[in-house]
């Protein structure tokens, strides 16, 4: 299992939300250390799958879910998988950037402190960290004590991201993470997330395609709730297979 | 034609918007009017003496110190007995209890406990603390009668405030792998708390201003020793107010009686500023 290479596998994944199906027959394996962008027409089921990625879609009533999903091997809608547990494992950062109205420090530490890290000074080697990776530091250092809503909106999904990396998750999942963001901060983020991929597994959903063409290393297309077509992000974007997928790149529809 | 048509409802939405406006500057010109009435009565009274002394020579001379300590004890006591039971229910109803039967009773009770007169209260209060539980005549008596009657404010209140904070920061602490208690006490209630302090400003004027609850529970129209534990009966201003309006008749009360009229409501007002700048600094700071 340490020799496999997959950090996520799909295998014949439905899911729905009540009566209606919003994910139909997904099989998909996602790489250890790569970027994988999910793309496709709003409505498609992109964010449904990702939050299935972290159980964050069993905070919604009447849904229901058939197949498959591995985490590095470890089934995590077995019964005796905890949710609580499996967030833990699985960073995610929201479309809109959502600190909690907390100061910096705090919003970067309540992942750690949450799980039991009391020590002020493994805390304090944690938020510097994090905000380092997340490129943060240097603006915010003599702030940390400030509350994180006085940051910019890039800032604070710069923050978001720290707050997420202090877990040390095995994957990170973006939602549309830069949809709200200016163009500078969108190109702050991308390069983050480029330098990420050494130490992390990052799937991001993107409704902008050169984003996905610049950054990712395979790309998954969703039509519908299908996934039409997935593969290395170069091939997709010049080669596509099938006619959907070629239709969406070229702005044909969506 | 068309153009009449527009010009007549240009005029009609003039009328309306004018006929609202005169009803809210009636509401502040009542309020103005009050306190503009009281400060033309009551000033003259107001001393530092007034306001360090007890009463003399059957209440016509001295001051309403001991009836300004009762009342400020009779309502931080209502408070801090309220508060957190109220919290509590709030938190209970919105954020844990399933929509169903038992759910319904307790919202049912809290909007019936609203509506009860506040007199009822009172006789309540006597019958149950004062003499069942044998707390007697005093402070905790009195404190626990009047925090009945604001827990629905403050549970209504803070059910408003745990609403209106964004599903965003929940979904956020449930991503870290928090749980639901330790996301509804480490971020849900923390973001709630500005509101419900707000919310319960309301609630902390009124247990200030009631007389018929503490009529037949705390207070007492005159004492010689300020109060030395919550078992002690205390003086109060509003019950003060009463007393002075309805027993006495000598021609030197009538200042008196202004004068603590405006001093309850400068105690109100002054509480209820309190509040607002504690909710300002936990605003601005954030850091809990
Ligand atoms: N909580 C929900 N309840 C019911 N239907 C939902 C819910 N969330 C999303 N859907 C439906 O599932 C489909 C996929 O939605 P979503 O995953 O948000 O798409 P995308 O992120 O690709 O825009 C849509 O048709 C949407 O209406
Ligand atoms: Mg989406």
């Amino acid at each position: 299992m340490v020799n496999d290479p997959n950090a996520v596998e799909v295998k014949t994944l439905n899911f729905f939300y009540g009566e209606k199906q919003a994910l139909k027959n997904i099989n998909l394996d996602i790489k250890r250390n790569e970027i994988t962008a999910l793309i496709g027409p709003s409505g498609c089921g992109k964010s449904t799958f990702l939050r299935l990625l972290n159980r964050m879609n069993d905070l919604i009533a009447g849904v229901r879910l058939e197949g498959k999903i591995l985490l590095n091997g470890m089934d995590i809608y077995a019964p005796e998988a905890e949710s609580a547990d499996i967030r833990r494992r699985v960073g995610m950062v929201f479309q809109k950037p959502n600190p909690f109205p907390k100061s910096i420090f705090n919003n970067v530490a309540y992942g750690p402190m949450l799980h039991g890290i009391k020590n002020k000074h493994g805390l304090n080697r944690i938020v510097e960290s994090s905000l380092r990776a997340a490129a943060l530091w240097e603006e915010v250092k003599d702030d940390l004590h400030k509350s994180a809503l006085s940051l910019s909106g890039g800032q604070q999904q710069r923050l978001c991201l720290a707050r997420a990396l202090a877990m040390e998750p095995e994957v990170l999942l973006m939602d549309e993470p830069t949809s709200a963001l200016d163009p500078i901060s969108t190109s702050k983020i991308e390069e983050l997330v480029m330098d990420l991929k050494n130490s992390y597994t990052v799937i991001i959903v993107t409704h902008n395609m050169q984003q996905a063409a610049r950054i990712s290393d395979k790309t998954c297309f969703f039509y519908m709730g299908e996934l039409i077509e997935s593969g290395a992000t170069d091939q997709i974007f010049t080669l596509p297979q099938q006619r959907q997928t070629e239709n969406y790149i070229t702005g044909r529809f969506g | 034609m068309k153009a009449n048509n527009l010009k007549k409802r240009k005029y009609y939405t003039v009328a309306v918007f004018a006929l609202f406006r005169l009803a809210a500057l009636l509401t502040a010109a009542a309020l103005a009017g009050i306190v503009l009435f009281l400060i033309i009565k009551g000033a003259g009274s107001i001393s530092w003496d007034f306001l360090s002394q007890s009463p003399a020579d059957s209440m016509t001379k001295g001051g309403i110190f001991p009836a300004i300590i009762g009342t400020f004890y009779l309502t931080a006591g209502a408070m801090l007995v309220a508060l957190p039971l109220g919290l509590a229910t709030a938190v209970y109803l919105s954020e844990y209890a399933r929509p169903g039967r038992i759910n319904s009773i307790i919202r049912l009770s809290v909007a019936n406990l609203a509506g009860v007169p506040s007199v009822i209260f009172g006789l309540f209060g006597l019958a149950f603390f004062v003499t069942k539980l044998g707390l007697g005549i005093s402070i905790l008596s009195g404190s626990l009668t009047l925090a009945l009657i604001i827990m629905p404010t403050i549970i209504s209140a803070s059910e408003e405030a745990l609403k209106q904070i964004p599903l965003s920061y929940r979904e956020a602490s449930y991503a870290l792998g928090a749980s639901h208690w330790q996301t509804v006490f480490n971020v849900v209630l923390p973001a709630a708390l500005p509101g419900i302090i707000t919310g319960s400003v309301l609630s902390l004027a009124r247990a200030a201003g009631e007389t018929a609850p503490i009529m037949y529970t705390a207070a007492v129209f005159y004492t010689l020793h300020l109060p030395s534990s919550l078992f002690d009966p205390v003086m109060a201003l509003p019950y003060h107010i009463y007393k002075l309006a309805t027993v006495g008749t000598h021609e030197a009360l009538v200042p008196i009686r202004y004068g603590s009229c405006l001093v309850l409501i400068g105690l109100v007002l002054g509480m209820s500023l309190a509040a607002i700048i504690i909710r300002t600094k936990i605003r601005r700071n954030k850091q809990w």
